[in-house]
């Protein structure tokens, strides 16, 4: 009998334990993917256009770790990036929010493109117009001397 | 080429050479920063010398400055006969507090810096980067004024030295004491 309860325990211990150990890699790896997923959103202010989750400098190492503190203590995704918001500014988030002065940085480029197209097509058809159809004008007619000149020349 | 289509293409250029001159001649300790006028942090953290804790909340009501430093930093160095100075020039004002941060430092080093270069005021310990991270902090040195209403009335990213210095007695601080208004740029 004791035998048979020493299996049971056993068996309960071997099965138990390796589903509890799995159960807490997932839930680590949850918050892996959420804390790299916020930092990638996130600039590292020391660095030359690197977010936080790939620069190795100690200010991002810091910022990585308020990022899964503050995801362990049940903040969303969003309020973590207002908290760093309220920090830093629009500066802290890789992609600036489409706010403000903002729309100068999402709108420039396109801006830019079709201004600067609209510019050169509008110059392009300018000089198409104003080039005459025939490039060529008709010379000028020969005065006698040079007209017998060339007569001779073409006999000889 | 239109006269208005000339003068949009120099508006342009002249548009893109400010940016340019911005940002390779402009001053780049100017960082702009979205905490003036905002409630300053209640960081707390341990003092570097004793270990107690020193907490921003027991110097409510008082003018506050926030000089964030480390040992292997330079310009704290470089800055800090200035400090010295600074909390000399204001200590006898009851209703002036400078507290020092150390950021991203080792204790020892940190001891023994303070040692070396000497302090007359307390430092508390930035252990996990928090607080530095709770002000916005880029590096160091920075540092922050506090009024007596607890709001952040000034930043400044640099040793506070030279003309500095000057600004940052006179023109911030001693008016704050005497509860009077200043014009705190970012």
């Amino acid at each position: 009998m004791l035998m048979m309860i020493r299996l049971i325990v056993t068996a309960l211990f071997i099965l138990s334990t390796p589903w509890s150990g799995l159960a807490e890699v997932q839930d680590e790896t949850l918050l892996d993917i959420q804390v790299r997923e916020i930092a990638k959103t996130l600039r590292c202010t020391v660095c030359q256009t690197e977010n936080i989750w790939e620069s190795g400098a100690p200010l991002a190492q810091q910022m990585r770790g308020v990022v899964r503190d503050r995801l362990k203590l049940g903040h969303s995704p969003e309020d973590i990036k207002e908290y760093f918001l309220s920090r830093y500014g629009d500066y802290i988030m890789m992609q600036p929010p489409a706010h403000g002065v903002n729309w100068f940085l999402w709108a420039g480029p396109f801006v830019l493109l079709l201004g600067g197209g609209l510019f050169l097509y509008k110059e392009v058809i300018g000089w198409v117009r104003r080039t005459p159809a025939s490039p060529t004008a008709p010379p000028p007619p020969l005065d006698e001397k040079a007209r017998q000149r060339l007569e001779h020349e073409l006999e000889s | 080429m239109t006269k208005s289509t000339q003068l949009t293409l120099v508006l342009v250029l002249l548009g893109l050479f400010y940016l340019f001159y911005e940002g390779l001649w402009g001053n780049p300790r100017h960082i702009p920063t979205v905490l003036i006028g905002t409630d300053a942090p209640m960081v707390e953290g341990p003092d570097v010398e004793t270990g107690e804790m020193i907490s921003l909340e027991q110097f409510k009501g008082k003018v506050v400055l926030l000089n964030f430093w480390a040992s292997w930093c330079y310009e704290c160095k470089v800055e800090h006969e200035s400090v010295l100075e600074l909390h000399r020039l204001f200590k006898d004002d009851p209703n002036f507090v400078m507290i020092g941060v150390n950021y991203q430092d080792k204790l020892p080093d940190a001891q023994q810096y303070l040692k070396e270069y000497g302090t007359t005021f307390a430092h508390m310990r930035d252990v996990k980067g928090q607080l530095a991270i709770d002000y916005g902090v880029y590096g160091v040195p920075e540092t922050f004024v506090i009024d007596q209403q607890g709001k952040i009335r000034y930043k400044y990213v640099g040793p506070v030295t030279g003309h500095m210095y000057t600004k940052i007695t006179q023109e911030i601080i001693a008016p704050l004491l005497k509860g009077q208004p200043v014009s705190t740029p970012s």
